[in-house]
């Protein structure tokens, strides 16, 4: 009894316990951290190079390493910009950030010789709502900006036909509205970034 | 003896004891991540290796733990075990963890995990408390996947993120977000409650 009210039990034993605990937890978590580096990187490394391919309209296998061919074999980076070499021609892409509705969208846009026309739109990064804004990953939504010009104008989901008209996304159109912001802004920026080679 | 007693750990969570709709524990990530069956599923595994590895570890230590420091030893194992799975996530299945976000860290705060160590691993056996754990997680993991399948297929039309109704489905944009899984998660303890349980009640 005189043992657990000493002044080792009461002080110096939950110190010295609390510390050993932290450090094995650290230990470990860094150790697996490190290990897994490497591996994190490539695969975040292979996300925004795959959104490029996208954006370029360059064919790719799906898979960490034909990702990394078709980038090597057809994509040059410039300052600010890369340059696709496709079977249908060269392509313009352009990385951009916009706000959103809960964080930064980030995409990759791309744009025909004439620095007008989307030659596809690849999203990098975005935090919209799950089944919602999310929504503007998916292909149907993307892809809807190949052969489109901006200024864009938002129109229902699934009734598009002009050449400056995009779906918006049933249930999240504050997303949508920030989505075609950032296409309208990035098409105005492309002739600059580009033209500055 | 002590065949029931596993037995009994392990059935109690499922049932009468569940995590979710018996103690509403949980509620948060319930809410959040329902929406999809894959992105729950996940979630789930996760929330079952949390609840099952630390509750088994903290059962290990629970003869040497000073009692007034035993949150912090426990959130801080909670923790550890939370980063492994963000981790792993992050490396093997990254479009996962892109997906899931800040979600899967958020595993560290649901109540489940710490409210099993308390009321359960300080005072029992490592393998029966890791028994315990694994059975709470299976509990919460499968009302999650309820809730997720009826919001799923309401919200978007689809399971699994295949098409499953045709064009004439009207999405329910309100499933898809939070108040949804308010809504499916009330029904559902409610019918379970009224139905179930009744007897239990009494």
């Amino acid at each position: 009894m005189k043992a657990q009210e000493s002044f080792f039990h009461q002080r110096i034993y939950p110190l010295l316990f609390m510390f050993l605990v932290t450090l094995f937890c650290i230990l470990l978590t860094a150790g697996l951290h490190l290990a897994t580096q490497e591996r994190a990187t490539s695969n975040e490394l292979a996300f925004t190079r795959r959104a490029v391919l996208q954006a370029g309209g360059v064919e790719f296998v799906n898979t960490t390493a034909g990702i990394e061919e078709a980038y090597q074999s057809s994509i040059e980076a410039k300052n600010g910009y890369y340059i696709a070499t496709t079977k249908t021609g060269t392509r313009y892409v352009i990385p951009a950030q916009g706000p959103g509705l809960w964080g930064t969208i980030s995409v990759m846009a791309g744009f025909e010789q004439d620095m007008k026309t989307f030659s596809g739109m690849a999203i990098v990064s975005q935090n919209e709502t799950p089944g919602l804004g999310a929504r503007i990953e998916e292909p149907w939504f993307t892809s809807q900006f190949a052969g489109k010009q901006a200024p864009f104008t938002l129109v229902d989901e699934g009734s598009n036909s002009g050449t400056n008209e995009i779906d918006a996304i049933t249930g999240a159109s504050r997303t949508s509205e920030f989505f075609r912001n950032l296409a309208n802004k990035v098409a105005k920026d492309a002739p600059s970034i580009i033209g500055g080679k | 003896m002590a065949k029931n007693q596993i037995k009994k750990t392990f059935i109690e969570p499922l049932g009468k004891n569940n995590p979710v709709f018996v103690q509403i524990l949980g509620i948060c990530s319930t809410l959040a991540v329902t929406n999809k069956l894959q992105n729950t599923m996940v979630m789930t595994l996760g929330v079952m290796f949390t609840t099952a590895l630390s509750s088994w570890t903290i059962s290990l230590l629970r003869k040497h733990i000073p009692s007034r420091i035993r949150m912090m030893v426990e959130t801080m194992v909670i923790a550890t075990y939370v980063i492994i799975v963000d981790i792993v996530l992050k490396a093997y299945y990254p479009e996962m963890w892109k997906q899931l976000g800040p979600y899967v860290g958020l595993i560290i705060t649901n109540c489940i995990v710490m409210g099993r160590i308390e009321a359960f691993a300080l005072q029992n056996k490592p393998m029966l408390s890791l028994i315990d754990g694994l059975a709470s997680g299976l509990g919460y993991t499968y009302v999650l996947l309820a809730i997720a399948f009826i919001r799923e297929l309401l919200g978007t039309g689809s399971l699994w993120g295949i098409k499953i109704l045709g064009s004439w489905w009207t999405n329910w944009a309100i499933m898809i977000m939070p108040p949804g899984g308010f809504f499916v998660l009330a029904i559902l303890i409610w019918i379970i409650r009224e139905t179930l349980m009744k007897e239990a009640k009494k």
